[in-house]
């Protein structure tokens, strides 16, 4: 019996489509589109850089310490291998050899050159570091008229923000720009365990005579519910265990995506959202009339609409829930699935990883209760 | 013959709408009963009420001598079901599909074998075991649908119009089949809305609608409860409404229709309606191309008792 339910489950294409190659093709297809970020983000060597300074200013002075900051071996985040020019057209000259950017600083503006063969990521750097201190060197000028000592300090805010603006806070997971590398895929991992609800579904579909025909012949049989009840969630839970034993592999050993540390936390990770998945999944399957199809599709617009709320699409939205209606970020399934895992594997945060935690499994064991009282049920009002 | 199954006074109510009401039925060992009315009629209910799948307001249902309850897992072995609709999985194939629904009833596999390939053998699908539903016309599907309710050889099968939307070939071979089960020993239970199976197939039956029942009893008892006996067609030509009046008027006869030369008489029984008839026409030198006379139907039967059509759908 248990080999032909895991038959059943296994055989069914849309199941295999939507809980293991869509994730896997939306996965690869953002690594195509956002690789390139995530290099941005996490892999930016050093550039080498030559620095101009047409006259002497405080301009050019104070451009010339946040470049010497950013190109420190003792720098959080060393941005720049400097270099010194005498004048534009040396500095062009080096340019043309091995340098990547020119930094051309005048008394009141910096003029950034980039060389005809330079990284993708060499101009975003470049202007942003410019960008960061034309934005700042006002209130740097008027710093250094009233108060010289506080200067350094402005100083220190630019090279931090330079810095910073390459190398965003992981554990800030509601800032307005998480990690998108990082957060799409797990968005779109927790995405794939969230479509393990369709297999809830299917569970009321296979065990509620007053669903399908094929239930009925279960009803009608000498076998016991509650046996019928184990064989059906058992053989859901495991391709779905696998699937996401599968995508995790995926995620780690082709994306190089960080899956944390520890392998317990995150065993206890995927087996409590799969069985929360199925669980959500069983409580659609009885709270919605129809068909097992008509189910289903309504449990899915439940699923995608959790999904989107996550921020699978866009990542800011569920820091903007938090900053207005935190209490929807509390109660969206999605989201909860999904801070669990980025606070486990990005974070390293074992409260907010088990707060999460203790979420998933308290309503998956309310779900799972309330859906065996019923799925025992064994008459019916009408058919 | 011992009875089997036992229906007493049962109610079924859904809201405003009875769907059986005070309803009574009884099945022997070893015969083919059939419950015959139009859709909507109760039939399905009242299988479900049996079967324990629907809650009901009043009555009592006996199987096998016990009071039947969900938790009757022994009435329950001895029990097949052949749903109206096609209940099999489509991903499983039509050896898994059998094996499967025949593991809810035996465990044993050695003995699930040899039973679910007898039901092959019975279904005749030997050719399409490793075939999914799918790929089945609707007549193979039909009779799917027959071997997993019947692979572990039950006692008691019912039956729920399982021709509907089958070709006369399928049809045939599953009643054919009906007709086997019983000689091995099964009582059957056959739910339909089609007349001609149930006069064919069925040794009594019983006719219901708007949940109650209608009449019971064998085929000529259910014809016999109606005073047309006969229905006798003669073509003639040019018959005057003097001489339909005479015919008319003759004993047992009482209802005449003359219509593209064609007369239509509905009588009572009676020995020799036909030559009576026939004597009058031929004594005012009507040439007669051809006569027939008909035995009433099933849906005569129903028509003289509710007015109306059985396949009123």
């Amino acid at each position: 019996m248990f080999i032909y339910y895991i038959k059943k489950v296994i055989r069914a294409k849309s199941f295999l489509f939507w809980n293991l190659a869509f994730p896997l093709i939306l996965m690869t297809c953002m690594h195509f589109a956002f690789g390139n970020i995530y290099n941005i983000e996490n892999n930016i060597s050093p550039m080498n850089a030559v620095l101009v300074s047409v006259g002497e200013g405080n301009y050019q002075e104070s451009f010339e310490t946040v470049m010497t900051e950013l190109s420190s071996d003792d720098a959080d985040r060393k941005l720049f291998e400097l270099s010194y020019a005498d004048s534009i057209d040396s500095g062009r000259a080096m340019l043309e050899q091995d340098a990547e950017v020119l930094f051309v600083v005048t008394d009141d503006d910096i003029s950034v050159t980039l060389a005809k063969k330079h990284s993708s990521t060499a101009g975003a750097v470049a202007r942003g570091v410019t960008n960061s201190f034309r934005q700042r060197y006002a209130l740097m000028a008027d710093a250094f008229e009233s108060d010289p000592a506080s200067a350094a300090s402005v100083l220190q805010m630019i090279t931090e923000e330079a810095e910073q603006s390459f190398a965003k806070p992981a554990d800030n997971v509601f800032s307005e720009e998480p990690n998108p590398y990082t957060w799409y895929f797990y968005s779109t991992f927790v995405m794939a365990i969230f479509f393990d609800s369709m297999s809830g579904v299917n569970i009321v579909g296979d065990l509620k005579a007053d669903v399908t025909r094929e239930a009925m012949r279960f009803s009608v049989s000498p076998s016991k519910k509650s046996r019928m009840i184990i064989l059906a969630f058992t053989a859901r839970l495991i391709p779905c265990l696998l699937i996401a034993a599968v995508q995790l592999a995926v995620m780690k050993l082709v994306f190089g995506l960080s899956l944390g540390t520890d392998p317990v936390k995150l065993i206890i990770f995927v087996v409590s959202a799969v069985i929360f998945s199925i669980g959500f999944g069983v409580m659609c399957g009885l709270l919605f009339k129809g068909n097992v199809e008509s189910r289903a599709n309504k449990a899915t617009a439940i699923v995608m609409t959790s999904v989107f709320l996550s921020g699978e699409m866009i990542m800011q939205i569920p820091g903007l829930f938090e900053k207005y209606c935190p209490i929807i970020n509390d109660i969206n399934p999605a989201t909860v699935i999904n801070m669990a895992f980025y606070k486990m594997a990005v974070c390293g945060n074992d409260a907010g990883f088990y707060l999460n935690i203790i979420k998933i499994i308290g309503l998956a064991v309310l779900f799972l209760v309330i859906g065996v009282i019923i799925l025992r049920r064994e008459k019916y009002a009408s058919l | 013959m011992a009875e089997i199954l036992k229906v007493t006074d049962l109610v079924k109510r859904y809201k405003e709408l009875i769907a059986l009401d005070h309803f009574d039925m009884s099945v022997n060992e070893g015969e083919i009963f059939g419950l015959l009315g139009p859709n909507g009629s109760g039939k399905s209910t009242c299988i479900n009420c049996i079967m324990s799948l629907l809650t009901y307001d009043k009555g009592s249902i006996k199987i096998f001598g016990k009071e039947m309850s969900p938790k009757e897992y022994d009435i329950k072995s001895k029990i097949g079901i052949v749903p109206q609709d096609v209940a099999v999985y489509d991903s499983l194939t039509v050896y898994e599909n059998i094996d499967f629904f025949c593991g809810l009833y035996i465990t044993d596999k050695e003995k699930r074998k040899k039973y679910v390939q007898e039901a092959i053998d019975f279904v005749a699908l030997n050719d399409f075991v490793k075939f999914k539903p799918k790929k089945l016309s609707g007549g193979l599907k039909r009779r799917l649908n027959i071997a997993c309710g019947i692979a572990h050889k039950p006692k008691l099968i019912f039956f729920d119009e399982p021709t509907v939307a089958v070709d006369p070939q399928s049809r045939n071979k599953i009643l054919e089949g009906i007709e086997q089960l019983r000689k091995g020993g099964a009582t059957i239970i056959y739910t339909s809305h089609y007349m001609e199976e149930v006069e064919q197939l069925c040794d009594r039956v019983l006719i219901i609608d708007k949940g109650h029942t209608i009449a019971e009893g064998t085929i000529d008892e259910l014809k016999g409860m109606i005073k047309k006996s006969e229905i006798i067609t003669i073509e003639a030509s040019g018959v005057d409404e003097k001489d339909i009046e005479a015919v008319r008027e003759l004993p047992n006869v009482y209802s005449v229709d003359y219509k593209d030369n064609c007369l239509k008489v509905e009588a009572g029984s009676g020995k020799h309606n036909v030559i009576d008839i026939v004597n009058i026409l031929q004594d005012k030198g009507y040439r007669m191309k051809k006569i027939f006379s008909e035995q009433p139907t099933l849906n005569d039967v129903f028509l003289e008792l509710t007015g109306k059509q059985l396949r009123d759908e």
